[in-house]
């Protein structure tokens, strides 16, 4: 398995455990009554501002941690060039985390006219992020084995 | 996914050249090892600037290198892409 697909593969759990933790995390605190998520949207914000900076310094970590093990076990200290067909791969990759988005956010607005409560929209946000992200890494990884 | 329409020789021009691997190709042109091997493979077509580049080391033709297969037909997506 090369450097691009291990990191990939690492991309997909990372993101999924970090949305998962912060995620119980806030129905927590929302069953506890500390804020109503059904209610004051301005929360929403708040929430979505927090998992960003959360979710970078997480990755940051886990990246450190990652390079630093695959360091030691197959005892290559530099990363790989990121060369011309890396950079067709990742545009690839982007392009269907791209159109999993938009078909995601088509989705919330056929929830809203449907007459689901506000609230589900950011639901359905932050499950096509994280959905699209697991596609992207999902293609790279296909890309990568099977070429583009 | 379906093999390229253009073949190539690096494979031996890499023996003759006094049995030269991947990784020394790819430092050579600035590229990964995985790129090679996916040139190689016959996975991945590159740019005209890095098929020139290969040759350059080989010192030679580009045509000599990258050959053309007009009998394989292209498929659907190849067709789309160029």
């Amino acid at each position: 398995m090369t450097y691009q697909e291990k990191r990939s593969i690492v991309n997909i759990f990372s993101g999924l455990i970090i949305a998962i933790i912060y995620g119980l995390f806030v129905f927590h605190r929302h069953q506890q009554g500390r804020f109503d998520l059904t209610l004051d949207y301005k929360v929403w914000g708040i929430i979505f501002l927090i998992f960003i900076g959360v979710s970078i310094i997480a990755r940051i970590i886990i990246y450190i941690i990652f390079h630093i093990i695959n360091t030691i076990t197959t005892k290559e200290v530099e990363i790989p060039i990121s060369d011309e067909r890396e950079k067709m791969i990742n545009l690839k990759a982007r392009s269907n985390a791209y159109h999993t988005f938009s078909l995601s956010f088509i989705a919330a607005f056929v929830l809203l006219a449907m007459g689901k409560p506000f609230y589900w929209m950011f639901i359905v946000f932050i499950i096509s992020g994280i959905l699209s992200e697991i596609v992207e890494n999902t293609s790279q990884i296909y890309y990568h084995r099977k070429g583009i | 996914m379906s093999k390229s329409t253009i073949q190539n020789s690096i494979r031996k021009l890499r023996f003759n050249a006094d049995e030269m691997t991947q990784q020394q190709l790819a430092d050579k042109v600035g590229a990964s090892r995985q790129t090679i091997v996916a040139i190689e493979k016959g996975n991945y077509s590159p740019s005209l600037e890095l098929a020139f580049r290969i040759a350059h080391v080989f010192n030679t033709p580009l045509e000599e290198v990258f050959t053309y297969d007009e009998n394989k037909p292209l498929d659907k997506k190849q067709i789309t892409c160029n």
